[in-house]
Order: structure tokens, then sequence, then C-alpha cells
């Protein structure tokens, strides 16, 4: 009896948009029910990365399968949660979540009940008949979370999904996301570019470098679950996030140096 | 015991009464510039045009204007002319916002049919095409079809042109967030592109209303046998002024009730927005 499949193995994976290589030859396996951050300076790929498993774009050479099967689209097994909520303004919220279910066919009673719970899950109970523009950024961050929940995704895909919010209401968010996330064990890929939120999320947090994209190194987080906000003040916590910190500090630097021209 | 009932009933009514009454004074209040202004400016006028111009022949007041109104509808010419205007331009109407939503779909999605239609589309847009009203008579004749015609060119334009923007307008990122659900591209022109492009398309039958109106009054101007636009020009013929300006003013209430009773529509369709 060999390893059991990884939940998402990604092989050799390539992006070039014209003569620029984004992404150079990416390997990595992902385990069920893991929690894996991507961190990197901007440009290093990572955005492009997580598009490529949502099925958005793709790959110029090299694959990703989920479950042992190709990934050669979007669809209703990955949740994507974008950097803006893109709530439908015109949707209640209710009918918001329910998007991904009704794209697939298979809105019901059943799914009804799945969809109030989330509403529950999220802190949103009693929201339903709201429209997006009457809530606040962070609650409407917690309804673009359960949208992507509501399909039940085997993979829950995340772009910075918290960089929008007050530090207040990030700090908050992120700790309910590790208690929805403890409660569901989904497999998560959370790409951010605070240093000290993927160490507080993660199982593994995997460092990109620039020019061309590529996994620098991949740092295990071994820190007890479950983690109050008072881990961030511990010396082990700081000591992971100075570590990774000094990994990508010349590649910062470059790449705001470049941004300055 | 059931006196004492029939009282309470009676105490009820009465508050309900009360409650209309003060809902009624509260609006009133609220826009006493407006009834102020209007109350005024008809006050004006009937003063002006009894003592100061004096002649029906150039200006009839508005008391007059209200009688002329009564003597038509006493007459049955009223309804004859209402119904005959109402027709042309709710068929008009109708045509044209079946065509123009079409056309503005067509020119959004199909960069081909963009291309060959927008010159024609812009232009005839900016052509005063009440111009054309003589033409359309002569082709199609004095009867209901070269209204309908005329209604249909004046309408259609804006309306393909605010479906096109709307549908154009459609935020990308919604539209990749249902890709990412797996969406069909017909689900995403009903899901996304079409209900985010409906206060463009609204705005454009807003548009129409207006446009609609002054098509049947020209079309019927050069040449009807019955209709609003007929009244009014039969009547400037025999410098009936009264009845002319009921014809006006009966135009007039038309364009309000349809645009008021358009935003009512659109505060119930699209409550998501302020």
């Amino acid at each position: 009896m060999g390893e059991p499949l990884p939940k998402l193995r990604v092989e050799g994976l390539t992006k070039r948009f014209n003569s620029l290589e984004v992404l150079r030859n990416i390997s990595v396996d992902i385990h069920k029910g893991e929690f894996i951050s991507i961190v990197g300076p901007s440009g290093c790929g990572k955005t492009t990365f997580l598009r490529i498993i949502g099925g958005l774009e793709r790959g110029s050479a090299g694959q990703a399968s989920l479950d042992g099967r190709l990934i050669d689209g979007p669809g209703n097994d990955r949740g994507f949660v974008f950097q803006q909520d893109n709530l439908l303004p015109w949707r209640d919220i209710l009918s918001n979540i329910e998007i991904g279910p009704e794209i697939g066919g298979y809105r019901n009673n059943e799914q009804r009940k799945r969809t109030l719970k989330l509403l529950k899950l999220v802190g949103l109970a009693g929201f339903e008949s709201y429209f997006p523009r009457q809530l606040s950024g962070g609650m409407r961050q917690r309804v673009n979370l359960a949208r992507a929940l509501a399909v039940d995704p085997d993979l829950l895909l995340m772009d910075e999904p918290f960089s929008a919010l007050d530090a207040q209401t990030r700090e908050i968010m992120q700790t309910e996301l590790l208690r929805i996330w403890e409660e569901g064990l989904k497999t998560v890929l959370f790409v951010t570019h605070q240093i000290d939120e993927a160490v507080y999320l993660s199982d593994r947090v995997l460092v990109f470098a620039r020019r061309p994209g590529r996994i620098h190194e991949i740092v295990n987080v071994d820190l007890p679950r479950p983690r109050p906000l008072s881990l961030k003040r511990t010396a082990e916590f700081v000591a992971y996030v100075d570590h990774i910190w000094k990994l990508i500090e010349d590649d910062v630097r470059a790449s705001v140096l470049e941004e300055r021209g | 015991m059931s006196a004492n009932e029939g009282l309470l009933a009676n105490e009820a009514e009465k508050q309900e009464r009360k409650w209309i009454s003060s809902r009624f004074a509260g609006f009133v209040r609220h826009h006493a510039w407006s009834f102020g202004s209007v109350i005024g400016g008809l006050a004006l006028w009937e003063f002006v045009s009894r003592y100061v111009v004096g002649s029906k022949l150039f200006l009839a007041a508005p008391s007059q204007v209200l009688i002329a109104i009564f003597n038509l509808w006493r007459t049955g010419e009223l309804a004859k002319h209402v119904e005959t205007s109402a027709l042309e331009f709710f068929l008009g109407y109708v045509i044209a916002c079946l065509l123009g939503i079409l056309l503005g779909f067509l020119m959004a999605t199909f960069t081909q049919c963009k291309q060959a239609m927008q010159p024609w589309v812009s232009g005839l847009y900016a052509t005063p095409i009440v111009a054309l009203a003589p033409l359309f008579i002569l082709w199609f004749g004095i009867g209901i079809i070269s209204k309908i015609v005329v209604v249909v060119a004046l309408v259609v334009f804006p309306v393909a042109i605010n479906t096109e923007t709307g549908l154009r307008a459609t935020p990308l990122q919604l539209v990749e967030t249902v890709r990412s659900f797996g969406a069909s591209t017909g689900q995403i022109f009903f899901k996304v592109a079409l209900p985010s492009a409906l206060p463009f398309i609204f705005a454009g039958l807003k548009l129409g209303i207006g446009r609609g109106l002054i098509g049947v009054v020209v079309a019927e101007l050069f040449g009807a046998r019955a209709g609003l636009g007929q009244l009014i020009q039969q009547s400037a013929e025999t410098f009936d002024m009264p009845t002319l300006f009921a014809g006006v003013t009966l135009f007039a209430v038309a364009g309000i009730a349809m645009t008021s009773g358009f935003a009512w529509l659109e505060r119930r369709l699209l409550p998501w927005r302020e």
C-alpha cells in the first residue's frame, strides 16, 4: 500500500504570459483537511497559481489534479473566495449564497437548510433578505465565504479575502475562518501578503519567490490548535514570521524598488 | 353591547379618516412649494389670458381649457382621439422596445454586429427623425401604420443604445465569480449581464416615452383621421385655442402619468438600488 492520494497534486506547473514566465515548475502535494497559505512578494504569481487551481486560467505546462482528476476548468468541487466580495447587488443575501447550487442545478429544500446553517455559521442569521449594499465590508466578506462554502467544495480557494478589511475586522475574520475550518475540515488554499496571517492560519506556508514565480521554501507551522489570537504575541510565532520574512525580504525590496521605477 | 361595538367601529373609522387626512396634509406640507408654484402659475395664466391678452384667439385660460375637455368628453370625441393616439403610441412603443432590446443585445454580444450597426444606430439616433414624418405618411398612408412607424423610429435607438451600454457595463469580476462556479454562457447572461443591465434598459425605456409621444403628435399633425395630434391641428386651423390647449394638456398628462408610473415600476422591480 502506497501513500494515500493527495487532495491536490500539482506537478511541474508552469505559466507564461507571452514571453513573461509567471510560474516555473511548481510541484506540491496538499492533503485533505490541510490549511495551506501562500505568501510572497507582489508579482510572484501566487494569485495566478490560485486561479489555475480554480480553473479560471490554464497553465502553459504541467498539471494539477484534484482527487486524481485533472483540473481543466472551473467547477463546483472548488469554492473560490475572491479578494473583493463580488456579491451580486440585485440579489439578497440568501440567493447570493445559493448562486453556486443554482448554477449546478441542485437548489432544493435540502440545500436551503444547508444555506441557513451556513448563514448561522458565518454569523449572519437573520440577514437573509438584506441586499449587499445594506451590509458592512466585514459582513459582505462573510457572505463571500458562505457562498463558496454553499457548494460544499472539496477545496476552498481564498485570494487575499481579508485584505480590504480594517485591521481589527481582519483579526476577527481570521479567528472566524479557523473556527469554520475546524468544524468542516475543508482543505484550504489561502493566498495572502500578510506573513503573520499566513502563520496564524496555516499548517504549512508555501513561500513563493518572484521572477519567475516558484516555491522558495515550504514552512511547516508546528503550533498547537485551536489557536487563540494571543498566540501572535508568543516568541515561537514571531520566530516563524521572522523566518519567512527573511526568506522574501530581498525579493520584496526588489519589487518595491522596481515599482518605484 | 352592540351599540358599544358600533361606537367602537365608528371610533376606528374616525381614527382611520384622521390618519388619511393627516397623511394628505403631510404630503401637501412636504410639497408646499411645488403646490404653490403650480397653483400660482395657473392663476397667473388665467389672469393674463382673461385681463391682459383678453382674446381666446391667442391664449386660452385654464378654465376654458377645462371646459373644452369637458365638451370633448360629452360629445364622445375625446374617447375617439385618445383611443387612436393611445393605440398608436402603445403599439409603436412596444415594438420599439422589443426591437431595441434585441438590437442592443446583438450589438453587445457580436463584435461584427456592433461594427455593422454602430454607424446606422448612432447616425439615426442623432437625426431629427420627426423631419421624416411627412415621408412616412406618404409611404404608409394617413392611417395608424405611419404613426406606428414614426414612434418606432424615434424610440428604438435610445432603447438599443442603452441596452448595449448596460450589457457592456457588466462588471467583469461578477462574471468571473459565477464562472468560478462553472456557469455556462447562458447562465452568465441571465444571472449577471441582464440584471446588471436592467437599470440602463429602464433608463432607455423612460427616455422612449417622451420621444414616442412626440412621434405621435408630429405624425398626426402631418395627416391623420383621428388622434390628439389631429385634434390639435384641426383646432389650430379653426383658431379654437381652448381645444388646442386641451389636446396639449392631455398629452402632458399622459407623459407625466407614464413617466411616474415607470418610476414606480422601477422602484418595485429594482429594489436593490438606492
